[in-house]
């Protein structure tokens, strides 16, 4: 009796941790895994390339850092401006149906495949627009899907801050400008800047876009200017996972993955210790 | 600069008489229609010069839209709003914001120090040329000064509710505004925090309009020199607050007072 009635009260329970655990596991697995593989192909030699000959070894992996992260920066550099100017267009003059047709366009834009935005910038930016495969072309193509999540977190970030503190601004007679640099400005700027590394992160993480308009397997190490095409991480792993008759090639493909999730973990990290102190002293 | 506030030792009787000609502020015809719904229909006052005026209602009235629309946070309404004799549609909406300060139900601090929230609503060079003694004229006419008078370098959001209040009412203060609306100011304080406002307002009351939603009849008679009844966004009776209380002219008004509640 005992047994079955204990067994009601946590079935719930313990059927909620059944279906939850694979949400935990799998990713830890993943990511034991990939460690478990990159870590040891991680060292001086082959990073630097010095010493190695093979596939895609010789220049070691800090040219494709390089790349990786010049393109983080360009695009967040690229997209930042536009997302604040839209979420505060938003909050300050969109009427209500204005709102509802950005934020359609919005979540519109944040479900179109990557791979559709990387044929998009070939056409576009690559071919009609003569851009080549470069750098450039490659921001602005991940500026174009980092932008939903910059605008929406920005939009979150003013949500955010109370009414009576914006009512109270224009009750003082503030303007727009005003409200925007000494009300809004330091209040929403630790949300904001959460989301900045969240952007970033994400285009850390985007390989497909990037294939199409911004990358070379290799012959380029440290691009002179932003109409040269760069090698990066992301891209990098993908040419050499293709090696996969090469167990050498494959297991600094593995090493490459581990320096890409370390990036990429940096700035999400980052992002989720800011959000937390904000937190903090939001309730404090 | 004087070290102490001169503490209000009596409380201040309200003015009885009061000099409806001389008025600034007129409302004709104001409507309002908020998502198809009308929320004022057709208001038509005209404010006295000084004193409480006391806005008083059910909730639903429309007594905080009222407020919103007389300083222009709603743009949406139809009718005519004057002060001083000029349409507030003509108005610069910043500077008429600075002449009609609104303070809302719950305080509003910003993120700086105390000092930095009192001339918050000044220019840059205003803020910069500010003297001492305006900054304590204004937390002395909010009944701030002694509690904040050693701590002004520290953050508002470490003042309690009550002071809060009052650091939003000195912000307001410092404008040197011509008319101040609140939206019951008194709601979240306690009944200390509650009497130095009231006392604080009653003193001001005697130099420019107040303009005071309250819920608490108990209050508003105690504090007002004239009432404005509103119900369901109209206005069902206006007249000084003793003829109010004591023979109300609308058996809705006898309603609200009774039960709180209109059947309008």
């Amino acid at each position: 009796m005992m047994f079955w009635k204990a067994l009601r009260q946590y079935r719930v329970k313990g059927l909620l941790i059944l279906i939850s655990l694979p949400a935990l596991v799998l990713p830890t697995i993943s990511l034991v895994y990939i460690l478990w593989q990159g870590l040891p192909a991680l060292n001086w030699q082959t990073l630097s390339g010095e010493g190695v000959t093979g596939f895609g070894l010789e220049h070691g992996m800090f040219g494709q850092i390089w790349g990786s992260l010049l393109l983080m920066l360009g695009a967040n550099v690229l997209a930042a401006p536009a997302a604040l100017g839209l979420a505060l267009f938003f909050n300050l003059y969109a009427n209500d149906n204005t709102q509802r047709t950005i934020f359609t366009l919005l979540h519109l834009l944040q479900s179109i495949p990557p791979i559709v935005y990387g044929l998009f910038g070939l056409f576009v930016f690559v071919h009609l627009l003569h851009l080549g495969i470069s750098l450039l072309a490659g921001m602005i193509i991940l500026a174009m899907i980092i932008l939903p999540l910059l605008v929406l977190n920005a939009l979150h970030a003013l949500k955010a801050i109370s009414v009576e503190q914006t009512e109270s601004a224009r009750s003082l007679g503030l303007n727009d400008m005003q409200l925007i640099c000494r009300v809004w400005a330091p209040l929403a700027w630790p949300t904001m800047l959460t989301g900045q590394l969240l952007g970033m992160a994400r285009a850390l993480s985007e390989t497909a876009p990037i294939l199409f308009t911004a990358t070379v397997f290799s012959g380029v190490l440290w691009p002179s200017s932003i109409f040269e095409p760069v090698t990066t991480l992301q891209t990098h792993i993908f040419y050499l996972a293709q090696e996969g008759g090469n167990a050498h090639v494959v297991s600094i493909a593995w090493g490459a993955a581990t320096l890409l999730i370390a990036l990429v973990l940096l700035f999400s990290l980052t992002a989720l210790f800011l959000r937390r102190i904000d937190q903090h002293h939001r309730i404090s | 600069m004087p070290q102490q506030l001169n503490r209000i030792e009596t409380v201040v009787k309200p003015v009885n008489t009061m000099e409806v000609e001389a008025s600034r502020l007129c409302i004709d015809h104001l409507s309002l229609q908020l998502e198809g719904r009308a929320i004022l229909s057709k208001l038509s006052t005209t404010l006295p010069a000084t004193g409480i005026i006391a806005l008083i209602g059910p909730s639903g009235a429309g007594k905080s839209t009222l407020l919103r629309c007389l300083n222009r946070l709603y743009e949406q309404w139809q009718g005519d709003i004057t002060w001083a004799g000029q349409s507030i549609r003509n108005r610069d909406t910043d500077l008429l914001r600075r002449q009609i300060g609104l303070i809302g139900q719950k305080p509003a601090v910003f993120p700086c120090s105390i000092r930095d929230n009192v001339i918050f609503g000044l220019s840059r060079q205003q803020r910069r040329a500010i003297a001492d003694e305006e900054i304590y004229k204004a937390l002395q006419q909010a009944a701030l000064w002694q509690e904040v008078e050693h701590r002004l370098g520290e953050p508002a959001e470490h003042l309690s509710v009550g002071q809060q209040q009052r650091l939003c009412l000195a912000r307001a203060l410092i404008l040197k505004p011509d008319m101040l609306m609140l939206d019951e100011p008194t709601s979240a304080l306690d009944p200390r925090s509650r009497d130095i406002i009231e006392r604080s307002m009653m003193e001001l009351g005697r130099s420019m309009p107040l303009l005071w939603v309250s819920h608490d009849l108990d209050q508003a008679r105690r504090i007002s020199n004239h009432i404005l009844f509103m119900c369901d966004g109209k206005l069902i009776e206006q007249s000084d607050t003793e003829s109010f209380f004591n023979q109300p002219k609308r058996i809705e008004s006898r309603e609200f007072m009774r039960w709180s509640v209109c059947d309008c």
